[in-house]
């Protein structure tokens, strides 16, 4: 199946201003560029939207227009946070007013599938919805659900996004948790030495099509996850790229998950140094920052530089097969093998 | 108890802050413009809100769903129920 479309809210501002001048960001977290909204959404609606929910519709709108579907067969999301900003909002006035007189809206968008509902919404797609809360695989269970409807022919098109926000009060329970750099910098948080990472936010959609359309981005071959596997990682990649038929030789570009966290760099150094020994590589949470859905800006990276033949910061051929490799807190390593079409 | 204009003005906005209409002024609201539909635009959550709102803000409590139809029409008539209940 192919990737038609992809496009991407993140800290980014598109993918030519990765090519050419990527965001810089100084602290311990990455913030999305938002776009102009009234651009995608009835401003009847933004109103009541939180950011999360008008950058998920945003990305979602943009992706369907330069795909030109107006209807998708099916739209699966994934999220580990949810609509944040609408819980705390919404938990933090239960406390206030001693759970009484509280604010609908806040109640009604805090679940974690107001994002895939609002689509529906506003695109009025009555078809298959499905929101996937799978921590850090949750993208990957709505690709995967995605990939399983155009596989049974029951879609053509699916549209399947990934999308999560930081909240002031989330970024601050998380930091409790010394998983960030105090004074960290994209510039060098790979490779920096120091243990933290930066935390990131993003909103990420494809167009997912059975056939390939004229103006396809990337051919999606292979998708596959795992959690908390008991076998080495380098044996379940091994095992990937034999079922896939794929030799490590022939893969162009290796785009790795490593978020700058020196605790757990080494792990993925040592891959490229038996089971992606001598594959070109690149990473990608420089420009993203680390959260649990960061494998979809992986994908919408991917997805672009198979289609355009450019890679951020790397001169040269362009590349015909990517394989990305993320693993979320060590726990949920995952797989995508893309080509060019 | 305030009188009727300067409740309407305070009301008018409050009912921007509590419904993020951020792009009106309480000038932009005619007292008797019809607050659903034509009118201001608003929709079935937000007069969940309004209801909060009167809640929150005025210690008044809606009999009846029902009633929130004549309630609700303008804010000419959400100030005269606010004046007529308000102890």
């Amino acid at each position: 199946m192919y990737i038609q479309s992809a496009y991407a809210v993140s800290p980014q501002g598109s993918f030519n201003e990765l090519l050419e001048n990527p965001a810089q960001y100084r602290g311990d977290r990455l913030t999305c560029k938002e776009p102009d909204y009234s651009k995608y959404i009835d401003p009847k609606l933004i109103r009541r939207m939180s950011r999360i929910i008008k950058m998920g519709a945003a990305a979602a709108m943009e992706c369907l227009q330069q795909a030109k579907v107006t209807m998708p067969d099916a739209i699966t999301t994934g999220t580990a946070y949810g609509c944040l900003a609408d819980t705390d909002q919404f938990l933090t006035r239960m406390v206030e007013f001693k759970e009484e007189l509280l604010s609908p809206t806040a109640f009604i968008q805090s679940t974690h599938n107001t994002v895939g509902a609002q689509i529906a919404l506003m695109l009025k797609c009555h078809h298959y919805n499905n929101t996937y809360v799978h921590r850090g695989s949750s993208f990957e269970a709505a690709l995967m659900d995605a990939m399983g409807l155009i596989g049974e022919e029951a879609a053509q098109t699916v549209l399947v996004g990934g999308v999560d926000e930081i909240i002031e009060k989330s970024h601050a329970i998380l930091s409790r948790f010394d998983l960030y750099k105090k004074e960290g910098s994209t510039e060098t948080l790979i490779g920096g030495g120091t243990k933290g990472t930066m935390a990131g936010e993003g909103a990420a959609f494809f167009l997912l099509n059975g056939n390939r359309e004229e103006g396809s981005l990337a051919k999606l071959d292979a998708v596959q996850n795992w959690y908390k596997p008991t076998v080495p990682v380098a044996t379940l990649i091994e095992d990937f790229l034999k079922r896939n038929r794929v030799a490590a030789g022939s893969i162009d570009l290796l785009i790795t998950g490593n978020n700058g966290d020196a605790r757990y760099g080494g792990q993925y150094e040592a891959l490229q140094q038996s089971v992606f020994k001598g594959i070109p590589s690149v990473t990608y949470k420089q420009f993203c920052g680390e959260y649990p859905t960061a494998s979809a800006f992986a994908l919408w990276m991917a997805a672009h530089i198979l289609g355009t033949g450019q890679v951020p910061g790397v001169e040269g051929p362009a590349p015909k097969r990517i394989l990305i490799y993320n693993n979320y807190k060590q726990q949920y390593p995952s797989l995508y093998l893309l080509s060019a079409c | 108890m305030e009188n009727k204009q300067e409740l309407i003005h305070r009301l008018k906005e409050q009912i921007i802050k509590q419904l993020k209409l951020e792009n009106k002024r309480p000038e932009d609201i005619g007292d008797h413009d019809p607050l659903f539909v034509d009118g201001l635009g608003l929709d079935s959550i937000d007069a969940l809100e309004l209801i909060v709102l009167l809640q929150q803000e005025y210690n008044i409590k809606l009999r009846s769903a029902e009633e929130g139809q004549d309630v609700f029409r303008s804010i000419d008539t959400m100030a005269d129920y606010i004046l007529e209940h308000s102890a």
